[in-house]
C-alpha cells in the first residue's frame, strides 16, 4: 500500500522528486500527493519552472564541428589512429 | 618492458562520443568560447594519455567531466574552497518560503519571464564555486546525484546539500533582480512598472 505523505514530508523531498532521485514507490506517493494538494502543487510548479529556466541557460559551443576536427588533429599528433 | 598499447578504437567509441557534452560543460565552466575550446582539447589529450587507467565499462562521461573540471581549476589556480551548507531538507523547506514570498510580491511566474531568464547565466556564474559546480553538473548538464558525486569526488549527500543551496541562492538572487527591475505582475495582469514615459 502506498504510504500517505503530509505536506511537510513532500516539501522536504521535493527537489529529489523533481530530479527523479527517489524510489519508484516514493515518487508515486509524492506524485499522488501533488495531484490533490492545493498547497503543494503550485509550489512544485514554481520549482519546475525554475529548473526549466535554469536548464535553458546552458550555452551551445559556437563551432562544434571545427572543435571536433581540432581535437582529432591534436590527438593524431599524439599518435591517435583508430582502425 | 613496453607499455601496453592504447586501444584507439575503444577511445574513439567510448570517449570521443562525449565530445559534444564535454564541449558544453567546458563552456559552462569558462563562459568563453576560445577558452572552452582549449579546455576541451586539453581534456581529450589528458584522457588519451591516461586511457590505460580508464576502467572499461565505467562511466566514461563522468570520467571526462572530472578531467575537464580538474584541469580547469588546476590551470587557473582556483583551489576548491570548503563551504558549509545546511541539511538538504532544510534547504528544500527554505525554497517553499521563497515561493511564498515571491507570490506575495506578484512574482509567482518570475522564472517564466524573459527578463529573469536572461539573468540566470550571470547568477550561476556568481555562485560560490562548490555550489556552482553542483548546479552546473545537475541542472545544466543532466547529471544524476550519483555521477555528479563521481565528478566532484564528494559523497552524494554533499552533492545534494550543495545543489539545494545553489538553487536557493539562485532563486534569491533572481527574485531580488526581478524586484529591483520592477518585474511584478499582480493578479489583475497589470504590469506594476506603470506607463512608459
Amino acid at each position: 500500500m502506498m504510504p500517505m505523505l503530509d505536506c511537510d514530508a513532500v516539501m522536504r523531498q521535493l527537489w529529489d522528486f523533481l530530479d527523479d532521485e527517489l524510489t519508484p514507490d516514493r515518487m508515486e506517493a509524492i506524485r499522488a500527493h501533488l495531484a490533490m494538494c492545493e498547497r503543494c502543487h503550485p509550489h512544485a510548479e514554481f520549482e519546475r519552472a525554475f529548473l526549466a529556466a535554469v536548464a535553458k541557460a546552458r550555452r551551445e559551443p559556437a563551432d562544434p564541428s571545427g572543435l571536433a576536427a581540432r581535437v582529432r588533429a591534436a590527438l593524431a599528433a599524439e599518435g591517435f589512429a583508430p582502425a | 618492458m613496453n607499455a601496453p598499447a592504447r586501444d584507439d578504437a575503444r577511445f574513439e567509441r567510448e570517449a570521443l562520443r562525449w565530445l559534444p557534452d564535454v564541449s558544453r560543460y567546458a563552456l559552462s565552466l569558462t563562459r568563453d568560447n576560445g577558452e572552452a575550446d582549449d579546455l576541451v582539447q586539453d581534456t581529450f589529450l589528458i584522457a588519451y594519455e591516461n586511457w590505460n587507467q580508464y576502467v572499461p565499462g565505467s562511466q566514461c562521461r563522468a570520467w571526462l567531466f572530472t578531467i575537464c573540471r580538474n584541469h580547469f581549476y588546476r590551470t587557473r589556480n582556483r583551489a576548491e574552497r570548503q563551504v558549509a551548507a545546511d541539511a538538504p531538507e532544510l534547504e528544500a523547506l527554505a525554497a517553499a518560503a521563497i515561493h511564498a514570498s515571491a507570490k506575495a510580491d506578484g512574482l509567482g511566474d518570475a522564472f517564466e519571464r524573459a527578463e529573469v531568464m536572461q539573468a540566470i547565466e550571470q547568477a550561476i556564474a556568481e555562485l560560490p564555486q562548490p555550489f556552482r559546480d553542483a548546479a552546473i553538473l545537475v541542472d545544466l548538464h543532466d547529471h544524476t546525484y550519483d555521477t555528479a558525486s563521481a565528478v566532484l569526488g564528494v559523497p552524494i549527500g554533499t552533492v545534494r546539500s550543495r545543489l539545494f543551496r545553489a538553487r536557493r541562492l539562485l532563486q534569491e538572487k533572481l527574485l531580488a533582480y526581478a524586484r529591483d527591475a520592477g518585474i511584478a505582475v499582480h493578479k489583475t495582469g497589470f504590469d506594476t512598472r506603470g506607463p512608459a514615459p
